[in-house]
C-alpha cells in the first residue's frame, strides 16, 4: 500500500460485536450500511443475470484458442467461463466473484497426473508388459485399484477446497476445512457396506458424504450446517430402485428431486435454512429439452443448456429466515493452513475440472 | 462527464455492504464510504475483475489476498475513467470497444462453426479412411475373429455341402473380378431366422438363414454378398471406430468437457453423427458392390430387386426427413434409385449364376425346410 491514506482504516463507527445476533426487527445500525438482513423479507433466492449469447461468445473464443494452442488454453478457458458464471449470479443484491486462475488449474492437473497418473501407469506396465509371477501381478492389481479408489475422495476434497477458496460474495471468501482422510474413511466404509447390504446402505453413504462436504464449508467465519440422516431417504431410495425399471428409468428423476429437496432442506447457514421445491416432473422436462437442444445442434448449443440449468437450479432454491451478515468476518487464515506435507500438497489447488 | 459515482464498498473483512461515493481523480480513485474515511486507490494498484461482459457490474479490487472491493453499476463510469486517465487504459475494460469485440467474437464463431462443419463433413471421413488403410491386418483379424466366434460359432454354422459349394462359386466369381485384397475372404451361413447379413473386420461375411431364404435367385444373394464384401474391402468397421473416436473429440472440443446429464445429450448427438457416417458407408458398399457385380458379369437386377420393399409396406408412408436423419441405413427407396441409375450408366452382358441348380431347394438347405419367410420382418 503506497498511498498516504490507510486503505484499511476502520470506520468511524466501531465494528459490531460478533454476538449476539441482531434482533429481527432492528433497522440497519448505521446509515452507511445498505439495508439488508433483518429488515428485508426473510426469503432470498439467487438469480442469474447472464445471457446465454454472452456465454456463447466467451465459449466460442475459448474453443478457438483451445484449438489454436492444442488444448493448453483449456485451463484459462475454464477459468474465464467460471468467472463469467459466478459474476452473473446474484444473491441478496450482490454478485459472486471467482478468483481462480488458469495457471492454478494447470498446476492442479499436473499435480494430479504426477501423483495418480504416473504411479497408475507404472503399475499398469508392471502388470501387463513385464514378466512377473502371478502373485506379484495380483498384488500390483490390488495396489493400483487402491490408488484408483483413493483418487475419488482426494479429488473431491481438493476440488472443493480449491473452488470454495476462490469464490467470494461481498468480498468475503468461502472455504472448505474438511480433510481428505475422513472422506476416505466415509468412502471405504460406504463402499464396503453398500456392497454387503446389496446397495441398501447407499442412501446413508450418500448423506454422510454430503454432510461431510457441507458441514466443513464456510462463508467467512460462519459454517454451513447439515442435519440430515441417511435413514430418512431409505424408503424413497428403495421405492426408486423398485420403480425405476418399470417406468423406463423415468422414476429416477423423482428420486433425484426428492433427494435434492431433502439435502437442501437439512442445510442451514446460521439462523437461515435452505429450501428446495424442485419436482421430478420439472427435472424430467428440463433434461428432455436439454437433450433435444444438444442433439439437434451436435453440442454447439451447450451455453444455452448451461444457462437453462442455472436458471432451473435457482428457480427452485431459496434461503429462509434471518441472515445475520454483520456477524460474518473474513476468515483470518487464507487459504487455510494445512498440516502434513502430503495433505498440504493435495489441499493446495488440486483441481481437475 | 461526472466525476462522482455511486458505488457499493466492501471492506474485505466483513460481509457488510456500504454505500460509497467514488470520485475519479487524475492519479487514482477517491473512495468515500458513507460514514467512513476517504481513501485513495492509485490506478496502478487497482484491478478490474468484472464488468467486461454485458450485464456485469464493474468490480474493482484494491489490496492483496483479501482486497477491498468497489462495485459500480453504471458502465459509463468506465468511459469517464478512460477519458480522465488514458495512460492507465490497459488496466481497465473500455466499453467503447465492445462493438469491435462483438465483431471479432462473431468472426470467431463463424470460424469455429465453419471449421467444425468441415471437420465433420470431410475431415473426419478422410482421416478415418487414411487411418483405416494403415491399421495392420493382424489387428483387424484379431478383432474380427472375436466377433465371428461369438455370432457365428461353429455349432451354429450351416455345412450343407451343396450350399457351401454354391456360395463358394459365387464368392469366387465376385472376388476374381476384384483387385487383390489383404484379407482371406470367408462366408459363413448361420442357422438363425434373422433376415440380415454383416461383415466382420478382416474378411468374414456372416449371412443368417433368414436372409438366405428371402433371396429369390443366386443373383440376389450375390448382390448381398457384394455389398458385404465391400464393407470388408473398404475397411468400414475400422473407419467407424476412428470416426467414433474423432467425432467424440470434436464434440469435446466444441463443448468443453461436460459431465452429468449433459453428457447423455452429447452422446446422443454423437450417435446421430455416427448414423450419418454409417449411411455413407452403406451407400458406398451399395455402389461399390454393384460395380463388383458388373465386373463379375452378374445380373444386377437381382441386387436391385432385393431392396424392393415388401409389397404391403411399399406405399404406406413417405419417409420423413427425421426418419432419414435417425437411421443408420439409407432407405430402400433411395438405395434402389441409386443402384438403378448406376446400372443404366454401365450396361453389361451378364451370365447366369449357378446354372442347373435349383435355388428354391438350395436356399432351404440350411435349417428346417418350409420355415416361414415372414418370421422376422426386415
Amino acid at each position: 500500500m503506497g498511498s498516504a491514506v490507510d486503505p484499511r482504516s476502520p470506520f468511524d463507527s466501531p465494528r459490531p460485536p460478533a454476538s449476539p445476533p441482531a434482533p429481527p426487527s432492528s433497522l440497519p445500525r448505521t446509515p452507511s450500511r445498505i439495508a439488508e438482513s433483518s429488515s428485508t423479507p426473510a426469503v432470498r433466492q439467487p438469480s442469474f443475470r447472464g445471457e446465454a449469447g454472452t456465454l456463447f461468445g466467451i465459449h466460442i473464443v475459448n474453443v478457438l484458442f483451445t484449438l489454436g494452442t492444442l488444448g493448453l488454453y483449456y485451463f484459462w478457458a475454464k477459468t474465464r467461463t467460471r468467472r463469467f458464471l459466478f459474476s452473473q449470479t446474484e444473491f441478496a443484491g450482490d454478485r459472486f466473484a471467482y478468483h481462480g486462475t488458469g495457471r492454478e488449474l494447470l498446476i492442479g492437473t499436473v499435480k494430479a497426473l504426477l501423483v495418480f497418473g504416473v504411479p497408475l501407469l507404472a503399475l499398469h506396465v508392471i502388470r501387463e508388459r513385464i514378466e512377473v509371477p502371478t502373485a506379484v501381478k495380483i498384488a500390483v492389481g490390488l495396489v493400483s485399484s487402491a490408488v484408483g479408489f483413493s483418487f475419488v475422495p482426494v479429488a473431491i476434497v481438493g476440488a472443493r477446497r480449491y473452488r470454495l477458496s476462490r469464490t467470494s460474495w461481498r468480498g468475503v471468501r468461502f472455504s472448505f476445512h474438511g480433510r481428505t482422510w475422513p472422506l476416505m474413511k466415509i468412502f471405504i466404509r460406504g463402499t464396503l457396506l453398500s456392497f454387503v447390504t446389496f446397495g441398501f446402505y447407499y442412501p446413508v453413504f450418500l448423506v454422510r458424504r454430503h454432510a461431510f462436504l457441507v458441514s466443513q464449508s464456510y462463508f467467512g467465519t460462519e459454517r454451513f450446517d447439515f442435519s440430515g440422516q441417511g435413514r430418512d431417504l431409505m424408503e424413497h431410495f428403495v421405492r426408486a430402485v423398485l420403480l425405476t425399471p418399470f417406468t423406463l428409468g423415468l422414476y429416477w428423476f423423482w428420486w433425484t428431486a426428492r433427494k435434492r429437496r431433502y439435502l437442501w432442506e437439512h442445510t442451514r447457514f446460521g439462523e437461515a435454512r435452505f429450501r428446495s421445491t424442485v419436482t421430478g416432473g420439472a427435472l424430467l422436462r428440463l433434461h428432455a429439452l436439454n437433450a433435444l437442444i444438444l442433439v439437434g445442434t451436435l453440442g454447439l448449443a451447450w451455453p444455452w443448456v448451461k444457462v437453462r440449468n442455472i436458471h432451473f437450479a435457482y428457480r427452485y432454491l431459496s434461503l429462509l429466515g434471518p441472515l445475520d451478515l454483520e456477524r460474518i468476518q473474513q476468515q483470518a487464515q487464507f487459504p487455510s493452513a494445512t498440516g502434513e506435507a502430503l495433505a498440504g500438497f493435495f489441499d493446495s489447488g488440486f483441481d481437475l475440472a | 462527464m461526472p466525476t462522482d459515482w455511486p458505488a457499493a464498498y466492501l471492506d474485505g473483512e466483513t460481509a457488510i455492504r456500504h454505500r460509497a461515493i467514488v470520485r475519479l481523480m487524475r492519479e487514482g480513485l477517491e473512495v468515500t464510504p458513507a460514514g467512513g474515511r476517504t481513501r485513495l486507490w492509485p490506478y496502478a494498484q487497482v484491478r478490474q475483475t468484472q464488468g467486461a461482459y454485458a450485464g456485469e457490474e464493474v468490480r474493482l479490487e484494491h489490496g492483496g489476498q483479501m482486497p477491498e472491493v468497489l462495485v459500480v453499476r453504471d458502465l459509463r463510469f468506465l468511459q469517464s475513467l478512460h477519458e480522465l486517465a488514458p495512460e492507465f487504459s490497459r488496466r481497465f475494460h473500455n466499453p467503447a470497444r465492445r462493438g469491435r469485440r462483438l465483431q471479432l467474437t462473431a468472426v470467431a464463431a463463424g470460424a469455429v462453426i465453419g471449421l467444425s462443419a468441415m471437420m465433420y463433413l470431410w475431415g473426419i471421413p478422410l482421416l478415418a479412411a487414411q487411418v483405416a488403410l494403415r491399421v495392420p491386418v493382424a489387428w483387424e483379424e484379431q478383432l474380427g475373429k472375436g466377433v465371428v466366434d461369438h455370432v457365428a460359432s461353429p455349432a451354429r454354422r450351416c455345412r450343407d455341402p451343396q450350399l457351401v459349394a454354391a456360395i463358394d462359386t459365387i464368392l469366387g466369381r465376385l472376388t476374381a473380378a476384384a483387385p487383390r485384397s489383404p484379407y482371406t475372404l470367408r462366408v459363413y451361413v448361420v442357422d438363425m431366422p434373422i433376415v440380415n447379413a454383416f461383415a466382420a473386420p478382416s474378411g468374414s461375411v456372416v449371412i443368417f438363414r433368414g436372409l438366405l431364404q428371402r433371396t429369390d435367385s443366386p443373383e440376389q444373394l450375390a448382390g448381398v454378398l457384394a455389398h458385404e464384401l465391400q464393407h470388408v474391402l473398404q475397411r468400414h468397421s475400422t473407419r467407424a471406430i476412428v470416426q467414433h473416436a474423432s467425432s467424440g473429440l470434436l464434440i469435446a472440443a466444441l463443448t468443453g468437457d461436460v459431465t452429468g446429464p449433459l453428457a447423455y445429450g452429447l452422446e446422443a448427438a454423437r450417435v446421430l453423427g455416427h448414423f450419418r457416417y454409417s449411411r455413407e458407408a452403406e451407400t458406398e458398399a451399395d455402389t461399390e458392390g454393384l460395380k463388383m457385380l458388373l465386373a463379375a458379369r452378374v445380373d444386377p437386377a437381382g441386387m436391385i430387386a432385393f431392396f424392393e420393399p415388401p409389397k404391403d409396406t411399399a406405399d404406406k408412408h413417405e419417409e420423413s426427413a427425421a426418419d432419414k436423419y435417425l437411421s443408420s441405413h439409407p432407405s430402400d427407396r433411395d438405395r434402389k434409385a441409386t443402384l438403378t441409375a448406376l446400372v443404366s450408366r454401365h450396361p453389361t452382358q451378364s451370365v447366369t449364376l449357378l446354372p442347373g441348380e435349383n435355388w428354391r431347394e438350395l436356399r432351404y438347405a440350411c435349417g428346417a425346410p418350409g420355415t416361414s419367410l415372414q418370421e422376422s420382418p426386415r
